[in-house]
């Protein structure tokens, strides 16, 4: 008897650990989208309930349609300063976020492979330089370069233009891409690429036809990372968006929640709707990101 | 065999103009404002004297320096970088160890766990700064419906306190990179090890530290550097959840950067200290360099 409740502590406490982990990395998330379906009134409750008694669509109804939720009091004219405008905005702003995030992952997908077969498979005079420019432009704080950025590109006139955007988080994100299909390319045997020389394939048919599709996982890895770094990405686009034309998600998202008269169960919406695109990647992309994030640790 | 010319000289040029698009981009957007930064520092320059930049030398790096915002921050990133530091680490590998068992729920957990780093950081910062909330927070509320405290906490108005919650979130976020991080090199290790441990009689504790940490090594001082330029570098969560904190208690130097160029209007002292910070962060990629390499030697 005694051996057999010594054996199920083990995985009974194990379970508990991985029980209260998943709480805790999913606990915060439920709570922000079960907000989001609260009223006001109810939501501003102490001790708060976890079950909403009366969940209600308003506010996401106010976010697109712009009906005004009816949950909150209304006492004189002081029903417009809980509502804020700018939430009506939060899908263009996840619409300009997508754009830019979209146009750098495709570039990358097609100047970063290029350049990693290269520093992967040829050797050339500076070879060596290049490569470590390349991934040093990576290093600096961006506090540092976000002021002359901002000089350069106004007397470029392109402030609060998508390209600005895509520009920067070329910078952002082609080192780490580079570096990281350098390595996995470095992981791939030569012998198919031979095979192909020796049928009279040139370099570039030598990486599309055959490395590429080899490639695919990391690729799809490379792919997401360069995608999230510009959708999450928030400094930059602060300082180099002046209007919702350009606004990205993280943007408003924070402005939302930084303007002291919004109402709390419209934060929580643009919240609930800021995190559905990141959570929807990772959710569907996880092997490739796991696999990507294992290959870069484990070869160097 | 003899090609005709042109192909010689486009199979020569070929590694070249493959990273051109790159080096172009890299040249342009990174080396060129870096320069202008640079060259920046040496100048007074105050934003709201537009036309009046003095050169001055090293006076801006001189400046900071001795202020008491540098110190303030300079130990307030101190602290916060080794607490979460260590605390990721051993989040990331409690983690990592679970997920590597054979426990039931090691499953599901898989599937969320890379989903708080996927997010902005200010979603991030945002979901944290409305759990403490002192009004209507979730966890000021278990912890009264749990009869452990009698008035909510405003965690975020308290100094210390409000560290603590910057910890949290940073550990929240960056938890998991760390624990696939491990989990990959934990998957690493053949089994045969445990089983040759097993036999020579080690107990779960002993084949820990003799099996398992030494390999975990390398891919340990990999994880150690990265969070904490990670770590030094933080900024949107400040931002959002405590603005520098109250009474300068998270104000990190990269939160002192950008009040020094948007609060002080500083031009030059921001960029001077935007400069310390690059090179404090250099420093520390030497040192990871050179513990790699004396890794390799050993191995």
């Amino acid at each position: 008897m005694r051996v057999k409740i010594r054996r199920l502590i083990k995985p009974v406490a194990l379970n508990s650990v991985a029980l209260l982990l998943l709480i805790f990395i999913v606990g915060p998330l439920l709570w922000v989208a079960i907000a989001s379906i609260q009223g006001e009134k109810e939501l501003l409750r102490q001790p708060t309930r976890f079950i909403p008694q009366n969940p209600t669509l308003d506010n996401y109804d106010y976010v697109f349609t712009g009906k005004i939720p009816t949950d909150l009091d209304v006492i004189g004219s002081s029903l417009r300063s809980r509502i804020s405008q700018e939430a009506r905005l939060i899908p263009a702003a996840l619409k300009n976020s997508f754009l830019v995030a979209t146009i750098v992952m495709l570039i990358n997908l097609v100047i970063g492979p290029l350049a990693a077969y290269t520093f992967s498979r040829m050797t050339f005079r500076g070879k060596r330089a290049s490569f470590n420019l390349i991934l040093g432009s990576r290093l600096l704080p961006v506090i540092a370069i976000a002021i002359p950025y901002y000089v350069i590109i106004r007397s470029l006139g392109l402030l609060d233009t998508h390209l600005s955007l895509i520009l920067v988080y070329l910078v952002l994100t082609l080192p780490f891409t580079i570096w990281f299909l350098t390595l996995y390319f470095n992981g791939i045997p030569t012998d198919f690429e031979d095979a192909a020389l020796i049928d009279g394939c040139s370099t570039i048919q030598s990486l599309t036809r055959v490395v590429l599709p080899i490639a695919l996982p990391g690729l799809v890895a490379a792919a997401a990372f360069a995608f999230m770094t510009s959708y999450n990405e928030f400094l930059f686009a602060r300082f180099l968006t002046q209007s919702i034309d350009t606004h990205t998600g993280p943007v408003l998202i924070a402005a939302i929640a930084g303007n002291p008269d919004a109402s709390y169960s419209l934060i929580s919406v643009s919240m609930t709707l800021g995190l559905i695109p990141p959570l929807l990647l990772a959710l569907i992309l996880r092997r490739w990101l796991t696999e990507g994030l294992s290959t870069s640790i484990t070869f160097r | 065999m003899r090609k005709a010319g042109g192909v010689k000289i486009g199979r020569r040029a070929y590694p070249y103009l493959s990273i051109l698009p790159v080096l172009l981009v890299v040249a342009i957007f990174a080396i060129y404002p870096i320069i202008h930064a640079v060259r920046t520092s040496f100048y007074r320059n105050l934003l709201i004297r537009p036309n009046d930049h003095p050169f001055i030398g090293l006076d801006n790096f001189i400046e900071v320096i001795s202020s008491y915002y540098f110190r303030n921050s300079m130990e307030v990133t101190g602290i916060y970088t080794v607490a979460v530091v260590i605390g990721v680490i051993l989040y990331g590998l409690g983690v990592a160890l679970l997920l590597n068992s054979a426990v039931r729920l090691a499953g599901p957990l898989k599937i969320v766990i890379l989903l708080p780093w996927a997010l902005p950081a200010v979603v991030s910062g945002l979901l944290w700064k409305w759990l403490l909330n002192a009004d209507f927070g979730i966890l000021n509320s278990l912890l009264f419906s749990a009869g452990l405290i009698e008035d909510y906490i405003p965690f975020l108005a308290v100094p210390s306190l409000a560290r603590l919650s910057l910890i949290m979130a940073f550990i929240w976020k960056e938890g998991p990179l760390v624990a696939i991080f491990f989990l990959a090199a934990l998957q690493l290790i053949p089994d045969e090890y445990y089983e040759a441990a097993k036999i020579d009689g080690g107990g779960t504790w002993q084949v820990f530290r003799y099996v398992t940490m030494p390999l975990l090594r390398p891919v340990l001082l990999v994880v150690a550097v990265y969070e904490t330029m990670t770590a030094i570098l933080t900024f949107d969560t400040i931002f959002v959840m405590t603005g520098g904190g109250p009474a300068d208690a998270t104000a990190l130097i990269s939160w002192f950067a950008y009040a020094e160029i948007f609060k002080s209007l500083d031009l030059g002292h921001g960029i001077a200290l935007s400069i310390i910070i690059a090179m404090i962060t250099l420093v520390l990629i030497l040192i990871y360099l050179r513990l790699l390499r004396t890794e390799d030697s050993t191995v």
